[in-house]
């Protein structure tokens, strides 16, 4: 019996060996095919981690891949790194003058839902309003949408997705920091599209480690959802829209 | 006896069969320009911290230990490298929004600062993959930095 266990553990040794031997090869094939492509990328506008070949489409959401720029070498040691001028998108205005759209009702009460969820410490609350949010995004009609808009509100939607996704998987205290940024693309969404609610723009000085956060509310009394019940009329209304 | 004899042979066959079971490797040997490092000028201490406690799953090159060519190890690996490149891939950082890299910045400072990055259960074996102290506010300073710069 032993003679016949040593045998195996050669075999198992020399299989495993082999194995790897195989797996090597493959990996340089691999990694040749991905250099081969590397000179034109097609990425997904709405999911840059898809890439593929140019008529491909996206494996998440079936969109066309599109072209996206190959950077130069020579410009690979600047300072300050590279700077994609149409997509300053960030942190934008809310102006009074707002465009009066019903489409974004839907992504607007679910996020309210999560606010409430939170303002109510329920983490089941907030769960099931990012689901919802989840649902109002895949169904919001982008076809009305063109050029800079249209490439805008994908990058605002991919992102609020991503926080509304990770505050259905977690607990509160890491819920609230999504429900921060999140609460950055909502604030710019109604900059982008507008929104026939009344909305109010409130801030809480206290929020994202003292250095102060926004969020939106349908009410106008303060409810805070960064603390909740701990401190629940901390903030002030910043702006009211419509 | 003799049925723990024949279960044992089961045992061993089953063992050397998965072996044959192929493996994804994450080893691109190129790195992209998109790469968080290229993108960012990283300073090299914060790159060889980066590099040690993040790029194992957060990138598309993996240093494997040894005993990743065992199965089921390595199905193990696999999934949690998937996992890991889902949530963030530094190797494809440029591709990310300005939008996105903010938050992901964002979220990379408060899982440092929460220890629930790099996971238990790597530094477990990875012992160096620990962030000490020094390391962590390194990061996080130049990570504020590059930020308030923008």
């Amino acid at each position: 019996m032993k003679k016949v266990i040593g045998i195996l553990a050669v075999v198992i040794l020399s299989v495993t060996v082999s194995c790897k031997d195989n797996k090597q090869e493959d990996q340089k094939e691999e990694m040749h095919n991905e250099m081969s492509e590397h000179e034109t990328v097609y990425a997904c506008p709405m999911h840059p981690e898809i890439t593929g070949k140019e008529g491909d489409k996206c494996s998440k959401c079936g969109m066309d891949l599109e072209a996206v720029e190959a950077h130069d070498h020579s410009e690979m040691n600047h300072e300050d790194g590279h700077d994609h001028g149409n997509s300053e998108s960030t942190e934008r205005e809310i102006t009074q003058n707002n465009t009066k759209n019903n489409a974004t009702s839907a992504m607007l009460d679910a996020y309210f839902e999560i606010k409430n969820g939170l303002v109510a410490d329920s983490k089941e609350k907030a769960e099931n309003g990012a689901t919802s949010l989840l649902a109002a995004i895949s169904k919001f009609d982008m076809s009305k949408l063109s050029g800079e808009t249209h490439k805008e509100y994908m990058e605002i939607a991919e992102s609020a997705k991503e926080h509304a996704e990770h505050i259905i998987k977690s607990p509160i205290d890491h819920q609230r920091e999504h429900f921060e940024a999140l609460s950055t693309d909502i604030t710019d969404l109604v900059a982008l599209l507008g929104t026939d609610k009344v909305v109010y723009q409130d801030f809480c000085p206290m929020a994202n480690n003292n250095k102060g956060a926004n969020w939106l509310s349908e009410v106008k009394e303060i409810k805070n959802p960064y603390f909740g019940s701990k401190m629940l009329k901390c903030g002030s209304v910043k702006k009211q829209i419509n | 006896m003799k049925i723990s004899k024949i279960i044992l042979l089961i045992l061993l066959i089953v063992f050397v069969g998965i072996q044959f079971v192929p493996t994804k490797r994450n080893q691109s040997e190129s790195v992209p320009n998109t790469d968080f490092m290229i993108v960012n000028n990283v300073p090299n201490n914060i790159k060889a911290t980066l590099q040690t406690s993040c790029y194992d799953c957060h990138s598309n090159y993996t240093s494997y230990p040894w005993y990743n060519t065992v199965q089921p190890v390595a199905w193990i690996l696999e999934n949690h490298i998937e996992e890991g490149k889902a949530e963030l891939n530094f190797s494809k950082w440029d591709n990310y929004s300005k939008r996105r890299k903010k938050s992901k910045l964002k979220s990379i400072i408060s899982q440092i600062e929460d220890d629930k990055m790099p996971l238990s259960s790597y530094t477990l074996i990875h012992k160096d993959a620990i962030l000490s102290n020094e390391q962590k506010k390194d990061i996080i300073d130049w990570i504020n930095k590059i930020e308030t710069n923008k």
